[in-house]
């Protein structure tokens, strides 16, 4: 983005969005935290994890679209500096990419917590840390598919470059979210 | 504050040693304050406690005096004289100053820290010989039991009994909510956490009876679950209240009626019923407000739900508190399960019918308000037993 | 960034008449100022709402017996909303919105970095407000504001969810607004304001922020699983079935015991600027005091569970009792510094002065206290007694409140362009004062002597001691009477000051009394040192500023 255009007063605004989003970013992350916390104070009362006779969810689907959501996120990364450079077409294509992945990572994982058994603390813990991580990437990919109209529209472009960077922003959330959860739920 | 000559600054160093001395008097002076602000120290635990307690007040004391003088003191000398619109002197600090109030309070936090380490070692290590006793917390009711050698029964009982001397290990659990069982004067509290067994030790060193409190909020009885401990003499003075005790459970009467009072002051398979937490009847001693007065309860119950038989109400309110609820009052009451030995709240029906007895004869001419005989049909007839 | 002119993101407002209506304050506006005082003004309601049911918890105890309330739970659901309202409702929003009136207009900017999220936040307060009330008329929650699992899961009636509903939104409002403060602290600074030269409320403010920042996200999950345990069937701290009651108290108290400091903190770096203004001296040990409030904000994190002395596991209650005293080495260098401050000065007994000094000597006590609770041993007896709600009320009433009547008298001026009735306000402060001293000393005692907190019903013995208290706690409700009515007469009576009524040096006096909508005409420059009193050029300066925004014709001047 070229900075030299920029008046002193947008220079300032594009500083507070930034360190605002970082910062609402590491608060907002600690809810993710505190979940994996409870996690481990409720495992740690029971003598093996999950509990007898509980049987743990297959990693292996969900290992493949965390793959997935990480490919998604460096697809949103360069579709947000292709738009910076002015180059629509490459955002459109790239962008759906991130939007295609990130919609099929949230059936798979829709998927898992409707196939997971529906009492026990186990599946009470599971259900309850996969439903948060998921709400939050529906509505942050609602979001990211609102810019993508945006930019069709012209209201998102290089001269207007913040919604489509702070979608990118919130979309790494999403995907550092799950990178914490996805080891605490299936491989640990 | 600084000194231009060598006596200025020698009148500065009296003047500190003054107030030293005059802050640590009136610290001790305070501290003596200690057991006007505490009950009697009952219990080994509770001296050391208390001394830790004397050593704060001091301290505190000190620190409070300070404080307060040194406000007083700039109150006074500080004030802004009527007319003098100037400023104080630009004055931004005094690093040596600030090092001294920063290393004092933090070497006192230090040593504090070690003291209280120490009396806290002190009073959790495990004495030997213990008594154990089993408490129980359910609203709003203290129960604690006592095993009887040799025998499968126990003794139940509202008041904790220990002697002189002898070290206590409660083990506490809790029937429904999270309480807190405290004993003022023995200085011990521990917390009822549902799902876990805690533990609470303490070693009585003075006779008496003491009360015992529930310090978690657990309702709407919470201000009024409390219980007391009788400390004796000696082991033989306990032992004649635990074998008369024994004796009573062990030597059950025959007579349903009878049989249903010792359920309710003494216990069955269960434990101790927490009937006297919530219910108001004088000739068990019982005073709670939570739930419905038991005086007289036969003659109600047989007006309470028309063509309903007396019997058939209060064994249907045993096991289904919430079907009739008595108007002005919530559904609090547990409800009974007769069927698993494990589940809370357990009552088997033979328990259930003796005390279905007894609450039939709580009637004004004192006689009994039911046939007892009909009840093992009627418990037949509702799909029980 | 002195230099900004043109101000995009921050919205319209009309530039002429300065002066806030009462009005505007049922607006959406993005004004920071017009949001402070909406925070207040909202605030002073629930404290208002709040003190009653103090004053019915008060007449309740009067007696051993019940008498007021027809049973335990009225009175469980009454001090349970008490708390709730005093602590989520009064003084985090009433320090929320002193805050957004002062830290723009300390920092020389024309408002928060955030102006719309600014409102947001705002907006979210009332609906709150609405939950809890309404969950206290639909079926009140009984479990105290520490809402303890199981009663708050299983036998609380449905008012406990909206309770958690009210401050799940409160939760966020918090988070939004501490985003702001920290962007607004960072970044739009004047030109030579280093952090070393902000005044020490902006230092307070910043270490509030980031307390809720990292604080605030914790309360947040935990009522997320407390409203799905009471909704959706969970079991999280149900042990009946694999969960776990300590979880709540954990995930509770590691927000809620920082949240001690979000409503204190703020109200220290109040303290400093009235006590270095109206005893006409620097502040003493600037550095010191700033750093310690960062230094509370950080062990803050690490003493969460001296609130379960009596029921974390013995083995962990020592740590915790080493990290909770360690607390007290920054919070006593403060109060030694701010009697450093008045120390040498010349000292004027404003009404904001007389709650700042009376502050320090309750707060000495409360802290004293607090000690006590902190060792261990000492603490498993006084645990969950009144001496605990003697401690806080101390800490929160004698502190807190304390500063923010104090803060309300310094910067009423600067609000309304008016001051406030100072023979009032020494009304206002004796009656305070006793009624604080009288009311929450004697908790200390009863608690230390065997009077278990939240209890309607109590053991005959406590009768004296409870009537001392509630008559003093009757003092205090008439002596906020005095207050309201004096807030309220002197916003149309009040004498009328020019911009800088206390000649003080930050730059929030450095405009007009009220600031005009964008704050300052052209860009103020701050006097290097905002305590700096004593010297010739802040006497110079404060000169300046007098003849710039002189006090109004028909008054004699400030």
């Amino acid at each position: 983005m070229s900075q030299d255009s920029l008046t002193p007063a947008e220079l300032l605004q594009q500083r507070n969005r930034r360190t605002g989003m970082t910062i609402f970013q590491i608060s907002w992350m600690l809810v993710f935290v505190c979940l994996v916390i409870v996690n481990w104070q409720l495992r740690g009362n029971h003598p093996g994890w999950p509990p007898p006779g509980v049987s743990a969810p297959s990693a292996l689907l969900p290992a493949l679209v965390t793959l997935g959501l990480l490919a998604s996120a460096w697809l949103a990364r360069s579709a947000t500096r292709g738009l910076a450079a002015g180059r629509q077409a490459v955002f459109r294509r790239q962008w759906r990419g991130a939007l295609g992945l990130g919609a099929l990572f949230i059936l798979v994982m829709g998927y898992e917590w409707l196939s997971i058994p529906t009492s026990g603390i186990y599946s009470d813990v599971f259900r309850m840390m996969t439903a948060f991580h998921l709400l939050h990437a529906l509505a942050i990919g609602l979001f990211m598919s609102m810019i993508a109209r945006g930019v069709r529209a012209g209201r998102v472009s290089a001269q207007n470059l913040w919604p489509a960077e702070g979608a990118t922003s919130l979309w790494y959330f999403v995907v550092i979210a799950w990178l914490l959860f996805f080891p605490v739920l299936y491989l640990i | 504050m600084n000194p231009t000559n060598s006596s200025n600054s020698l009148m500065t160093v009296v003047w500190i040693l003054v107030a030293f001395v005059l802050l640590v008097v009136g610290g001790l002076i305070i501290a003596e304050a200690t057991p006007l602000v505490l009950p009697p120290a009952a219990s080994a635990e509770a001296v050391q406690v208390d001394e830790l307690f004397k050593i704060l007040m001091a301290l505190g004391g000190s620190i409070w005096l300070l404080v307060q003088g040194a406000v007083i003191y700039s109150v006074i000398r500080f004030r802004a004289r009527p007319g003098d619109d100037s400023d104080g002197a630009a004055m931004h600090g005094n690093n040596t100053l600030e090092f001294v109030w920063t290393l004092i309070p933090s070497i006192t936090v230090v040593i504090l820290s070690i003291i209280s380490f120490q009396v806290w070692v002190n009073i959790t290590t495990a004495q030997d010989n213990p008594q154990v006793v089993e408490a129980r917390g359910a609203r709003f009711l203290w129960s604690f039991s006592y095993d009887i050698p040799g025998e499968t029964q126990r003794v139940n009982s509202t008041v904790l009994h220990t002697w002189v001397g002898q070290p206590v290990v409660l083990h506490l659990e809790t029937a429904d909510v999270n309480h807190a069982f405290w004993v003022p004067s023995m200085r011990i509290k521990q917390d009822l956490l549902a799902g876990r067994r805690t533990e609470a030790r303490f070693t009585p060193i003075l006779a008496g009876e003491y009360p015992v409190v529930c310090a978690e909020l657990c309702g709407s009885g919470h201000g009024d679950m409390h219980a007391s401990i009788v400390v004796h003499e000696d082991e033989a003075s306990f032992l004649d209240w635990f074998d008369d005790e024994a004796y009573i459970i062990l030597n059950p009467p025959d007579d349903p009626v009878e049989g249903g009072e010792l359920l309710m002051t003494a216990g069955g398979v269960a434990g101790l019923y927490a009937c006297a937490g919530c219910h108001t009847l004088d000739a068990l001693g019982w005073d709670a407000i939570v739930a419905p007065n038991l005086e007289g309860v036969a003659d109600r119950a047989a007006t309470r739900v028309p063509g309903m038989e007396v019997e058939r109400y209060l064994l249907r309110s045993l096991f289904f508190p919430g079907e009739f609820l008595v108007p002005g009052y919530d559904n609090l009451m547990p409800q009974h399960q007769y069927q698993d030995p494990e589940e809370a709240n357990y009552m088997p029906l033979d328990e259930a019918l003796n005390i279905v007895a007894y609450l039939c004869t709580l009637s004004a001419s004192g006689e009994s308000a039911c046939n007892v005989d009909m009840l093992p049909d009627m418990m037949t007839d509702m799909g029980m037993g | 960034m002195a230099t900004i002119t043109a101000t995009p993101g921050l919205g319209t407002r009309s530039a002429e008449g300065a002066a806030i209506r009462a009005a505007d304050l049922l607006r959406w506006s993005l004004d920071h100022k017009i949001i402070g005082l909406q925070y207040m003004v909202s605030s002073l309601f629930f404290f208002i709402v709040g003190g009653t049911m103090a004053m019915l918890i008060r007449w309740e105890l009067l007696t051993p017996a019940l008498d007021l309330m027809a049973d335990g739970t009225q009175y469980n659901a009454l001090m349970t909303i008490h708390g709730s309202v005093m602590i989520f409702l009064w003084i985090i929003p009433m320090m929320a919105g002193f805050g957004n009136y002062l830290v723009p207009l300390m920092l020389g900017a024309k408002d928060m970095a955030f102006p719309w999220l600014n409102a947001f936040a705002f907006w979210l307060i009332p609906p709150a407000g609405v939950l809890m009330i309404g969950g206290w008329l639909v079926g009140p929650p009984e479990a105290g504001w520490t809402a303890y699992p199981p009663l708050s899961t299983l036998f609380s009636p449905d008012g406990q969810t909206m309770w958690a509903m009210s401050l799940h939104l409160l939760g966020v409002s918090s988070i939004l607004g501490a985003i702001n403060f920290v962007v607004t602290i960072r970044n739009m600074r004047p030109e030579g304001m280093t952090l070393w030269k902000m005044p020490l409320f902006v230092w307070a403010v910043l270490a509030t922020a980031i307390i809720q920042v990292l604080a605030t996200p914790f309360l947040t999950g935990g009522l997320t699983l407390l409203i799905l345990d009471r909704t959706a069937g969970t079991s999280f701290f149900d042990p009946g079935s694999g969960g776990d009651v300590l979880l709540w108290q954990n995930v509770f108290w590691f927000y809620s015991h920082p949240a001690v400091y979000i409503m204190i903190l703020p109200g220290f770096g109040m303290v400093s600027e009235v006590l270095s203004v109206h005893a006409r001296k620097p502040v003493f040990g600037y550095r010191a005091i700033g750093l310690s409030s960062m230094s509370i904000a950080l062990v803050g994190f690490t003493v969460w569970a001296h609130h379960m002395f009596t029921s974390l596991q013995p083995a962990l209650r020592i740590p915790f009792m080493i990290t909770s005293m360690i607390i007290a080495v920054p919070t006593g260098i403060k109060i030694f510094s701010w009697l450093g401050t008045i120390w040498g000065g010349k000292i004027r007994f404003t009404s904001a002065m007389l709650f700042a000094l009376g502050f320090i000597t309750l707060f000495v006590f409360g802290g004293i206290g607090g000690i006590f609770l902190a060792a261990v041993p000492i603490d498993i007896h006084l645990h969950d007694t009144y001496f605990v709600v003697g401690h806080f009320h101390f800490v929160l009433f004698g502190g807190s409140v304390f500063l923010i009547f104090s803060g309300i008298y310094h910067w009423f001026p600067k609000v309304t362009g008016r001051r406030m009735n100072e023979r009032l306000g020494q009304l206002h402060f004796v009656t305070t004062y006793i009624g604080t001293f009288f009311t929450f000393v004697p908790q200390h005692i009863a608690g230390a002597l065997g009077l278990p907190r939240r209890v309607a019903m109590y053991d005959p013995q406590f009768t004296n001691i409870n009537t001392v208290i509630s008559l003093a706690a009757f003092l205090l409700g008439i002596s906020s009477l005095f207050f309201i009515y004096n807030i309220l007469r002197s916003l149309s009576h009040g004498e009328r000051v020019g911009g800088n009524p206390w000649r003080a040096l930050t730059l929030e006096w450095a405009t007009t009394s009220p600031p005009p909508p964008w704050n300052f005409r052209g860009d103020p420059v701050p006097f290097d040192d905002p305590y700096g009193y004593g010297s010739d050029e802040s006497v110079a300066y404060l000169d300046a500023v007098e003849r710039r925004f002189p006090a109004p014709e028909e008054s004699d001047g400030a």
